[in-house]
């Protein structure tokens, strides 16, 4: 007993001690400006972040790793190719690379390094498939030390604008790659960025430190710790803790909406949003028992009541959008058809298509009940609320539609064979948008293509597509973009819902947060403590 | 005794063997075609050629039976697969991330050790007093909370209000107490309610009315009631600590604590079939062999079971 007891007293000491300690290690306020490193919180590791591959965070490749090109502003600038010619047909693009720049191991950056690095990302082609720049290249060409020349099959007009894609154009030192290649993983993550990975512990931390022999302006803060928190409402009390300076995320990935406003009407932080920068839609399927009637898929469209959504769900803080792609987009300024919430046209469309009310308020047809199944990927509770008030719109027009939350490889599942009535569908934004977004709807694993199979002239639109990516002509290819948004506009496979941007909070203090292009970077070297 | 451990022993070979075919069945009964998956998390376009390629690279056109003879030779000598997501070898996953779940639980257990002989001492003596009724509240309230909002609870008042400790993370001193204490509240009530039953029970036996009539001290009496009563406790208490490893899901979610519990959930996400498939199998050896252990010591406690 006596050995027990004072096993107890050990028990509790050591708790206490730990307590004790704990207490030493809570942070404290102090003046931000003399802060030297930057704590950001995300819900990921940082993972592989090999830049030839997928299965890591893009924000923080793009920390390390850069391209050729850069998209900034909406407009294609230069990176590591400080200039570059583009031959008359359209197939040659010559770079002239940034010249003293060099890897953080020491490593020159030249000519040959863009080409070994350009041959790595083409033997993993089918890794690549999404992006049609991979196919589209023919030769890597070393000119001379400082001059590299890329070589097309086809005149591929999006080329610039790919090649500054956070992956996998971007560049790893050659002493990284491992038997010639970096499709099976790489020996270090060593690139000419702005930061450099110092050490990383898997699913906890990892930290950036300053490159100090950057060729371009040196980052203003010294460290990132890259703070790993699954859960999102810890997050928000490491943030109010002091443990974590800035949040920052698309889609709800690390700020839900609600904390978001709440923390923003607290003024104790400051928060910023972006300009709206993909698009939020509703997938309709032409393929689907129900709903491969146009007329029906018409009625969706008119019955649902997207002012609700915006200012109920998504609090004003997305755009609510009437076509699929925002006119910002290139090539999207198209006067479209546009359909504004009318519950009595929803439901005459609906009387012209043969659904008679039924005794419970549900339309049948031929004996049918009018029962459709929108899915979804149930990790994502935003995209549940804003299903749950579709269905109140649907239910309203005498269509049932039930919610189907699953985990995110049955959702695939689903997708791919085509077995939904209503899906989401969102765009990948700028720089993506509409070339990356409407290229992928000839894939047949993509819902968007699976929710088009219906269509009458489907294969005509896969071909125009295609044509699209290679025509050089600017305005020819104004024209079949014209065509093919019109097409998809006119046959109510998607209803716009919103524009959706990008948020971020950050303490006070904290300045210079802003946003790239794209919604999966995050521009760390512009930020830096004030008071 | 020895005869006894033996034909335990020996009975747990077809256990194991079953449970190894469930953990690995697993993988059939999901809709998921593994290959497919597996060409899926790699952010992979899945096509019929990359699909069959796949199948074959990961040997699943072979006959099942064929598939789980490889699958348990392998995993007999610790090598359970590469993960779908990252291409590790499972068992180095395994490894890197039950260090920090054995402390989490280690932690934990102590915990609910010293509160529940502590608490269910002092009910059992103090029994049916004010004193008994509402410690018993109190630790009742406490397990009847979900662990997902305690741990959030205890989180804003430990760290945000009390600034006393870290919210989360595994790196800050003294880090290891909220996600502890939180796995433990659930614990707790089992082993106080048990304590204080047993040592009610064991204090109207006949030893203890003897030990009063030979006039020894109610100090005296409480201790022999209390070593008494600690067998079913202790029994109880061995099947926790699997319980305890394997019940940390939700709060490693919570606390950002990189254990066995997150891989797992990644594991289910990402339908890393390998890493499931090992994640049970690892579980359900650890239950087996704690069952054993629980069982042994008991019957080294009380050599009358060894007939039963």
């Amino acid at each position: 007993m006596k050995l027990k007891k004072g096993l107890a007293v050990v028990m509790t000491a050591v708790l206490c001690a730990g307590m004790f300690a704990g207490c030493s290690g809570a942070s404290a306020k102090s003046d931000v400006s003399t802060k030297e490193a930057l704590n950001y919180a995300c819900t990921k590791d940082i993972r592989d972040i090999n830049p030839h591959l997928y299965s890591g965070e893009m924000s923080a490749q793009n920390m390390v790793f850069e391209g050729l090109t850069k998209n900034e502003g909406g407009e294609v600038k230069p990176a590591l190719a400080e200039s570059w010619e583009i031959s008359a047909d359209g197939l040659e693009y010559t770079f002239h690379l940034r010249e003293g720049v060099t890897f953080t191991d020491g490593a020159p950056f030249n000519a040959a390094a863009v080409k070994l690095n350009m041959d790595a990302i083409l033997g993993n082609a089918e890794r690549h498939s999404w992006l049609d720049m991979v196919n589209e290249i023919k030769e890597n060409v070393v000119v001379d030390e400082h001059t590299f020349k890329l070589v097309l099959k086809h005149p591929y007009y999006p080329t610039l604008v790919e090649l500054g894609l956070t992956r996998p154009f971007r560049f790893i030192s050659p002493n990284c790659f491992v038997n010639g290649t970096t499709k099976e993983g790489v020996s270090g993550y060593i690139g000419t960025g702005p930061w450099v990975l110092s050490e990383h512990v898997d699913n906890q931390y990892a930290t950036f430190t300053q490159n100090e022999t950057y060729w371009g302006d040196k980052t203003k803060i010294k460290t990132i710790n890259w703070k790993v928190m699954p859960d999102s409402q810890t997050i928000l009390l490491a943030l109010q803790n002091g443990e974590v300076d800035l949040l920052f995320g698309a889609d709800g990935d690390q700020v839900d909406l609600d904390s978001y406003k709440k923390l923003e009407d607290e003024g104790a932080y400051k928060t910023y949003i972006s300009e709206p920068v993909a698009s939020r839609a509703i997938l309709i399927n032409s393929n689907s028992p129900i709903t491969k009637d146009i007329k029906v898929r018409e009625a969706i469209e008119y019955a649902v009541n997207k002012e609700n959504i915006i200012q109920g769900i998504l609090n004003n803080s997305e755009d609510q959008a009437d076509t699929l792609l925002s006119k910002d987009v290139p090539y999207c300024d198209i006067d479209f058809k546009t359909i504004a919430y009318n519950q009595e046209k929803a439901q005459q469309l609906l009387d012209e298509a043969g659904w008679k009310p039924g005794s419970d308020g549900v339309r049948e047809k031929d004996g049918q009940k009018c029962e459709i199944i929108l899915s979804y990927n149930s990790k994502n509770a935003q995209e549940g609320t804003i299903a749950t008030s579709i269905q109140a719109d649907l239910a309203a027009v005498g269509i049932k539609m039930n919610i189907l939350g699953e985990e995110k490889q049955a959702f695939l599942d689903r997708q791919k064979t085509g077995d939904f009535d209503l899906q989401y569908s969102l765009s990948w934004g700028t720089p993506y948008d509409p070339q990356s977004y409407v290229s992928s709807w000839r894939i047949p694993a993509h819902g968007d293509y699976q929710a088009q199979v219906g269509l009458e002239k489907k294969q005509w639109l896969d071909e125009t597509i295609t044509k699209i990516m290679i025509e050089s002509d600017d305005s020819k290819r104004a024209d079949m973009y014209k065509e093919v948004l019109t097409y998809i506009n006119d046959q109510y496979v998607y209803v716009p819902i919103s524009y959706s941007k990008t948020k971020a909070v950050g303490i006070k203090g904290l300045e210079g947060v802003s946003f790239n292009d794209s919604q999966y970077e995050i521009p760390f070297e512009k930020m830096y403590f004030s008071n | 005794m020895k005869q006894y451990f033996v034909k335990r022993l020996l009975w747990m070979i077809p256990i194991l063997i079953g449970i190894s075919f469930f953990a690995f069945i697993l993988i059939n009964l999901s809709p998921s075609d593994p290959a497919e998956v597996a060409i899926r998390v790699n952010e992979i376009t899945p096509t019929a050629e990359n699909v069959a390629q796949m199948r074959e690279q990961l040997g699943l056109d072979d006959p099942f039976l064929t598939r789980y003879a490889t699958w348990l030779g392998n995993a007999l000598q610790g090598d359970f697969g590469h993960s779908y997501v990252n291409n590790k070898p499972v068992a180095q996953e395994i490894a890197k991330a039950l260090p920090p779940t054995l402390y989490l639980a280690g932690v934990s257990l102590m915990i609910i050790v010293v509160v529940s002989v502590g608490v269910g001492v002092l009910c059992a003596v103090k029994e049916d007093s004010l004193t008994d009724k509402a410690l018993r509240g109190i630790v009742f309230v406490g397990t009847a909370i979900p662990g997902f909002w305690a741990g959030i609870l205890l989180m804003w008042l430990f760290a945000v209000k009390l600034k006393w400790l870290p919210t989360s993370g595994m790196t800050a001193p003294g880090a290891v107490i909220l996600p502890a204490v939180t796995l433990a509240l659930g614990y707790i009530s089992t082993y106080v309610r048990l304590i204080r039953n047993t040592m009610i029970q064991n204090k109207r036996e006949n030893y203890v009315l003897y030990g009063r009539v030979r006039g020894l001290s109610e100090k005296t009496i409480t201790r022999h009631v209390f070593k008494n009563s600690l067998q079913t406790s202790l029994t109880a208490l061995g099947m926790s600590i699997p319980k305890l490893i394997a019940g940390t899901v939700v709060i490693e979610n919570i606390f950002a604590w990189p254990g066995i519990g997150r891989l797992c959930v990644t594991a289910i996400f990402n339908r890393d079939f390998p890493m499931i498939q090992a994640y049970v199998l690892i579980m359900a050896v650890l239950f087996v062999f704690c069952n054993l252990l629980v069982d042994m010591g008991s019957v080294w406690i009380d050599p009358r079971r060894r007939e039963a």
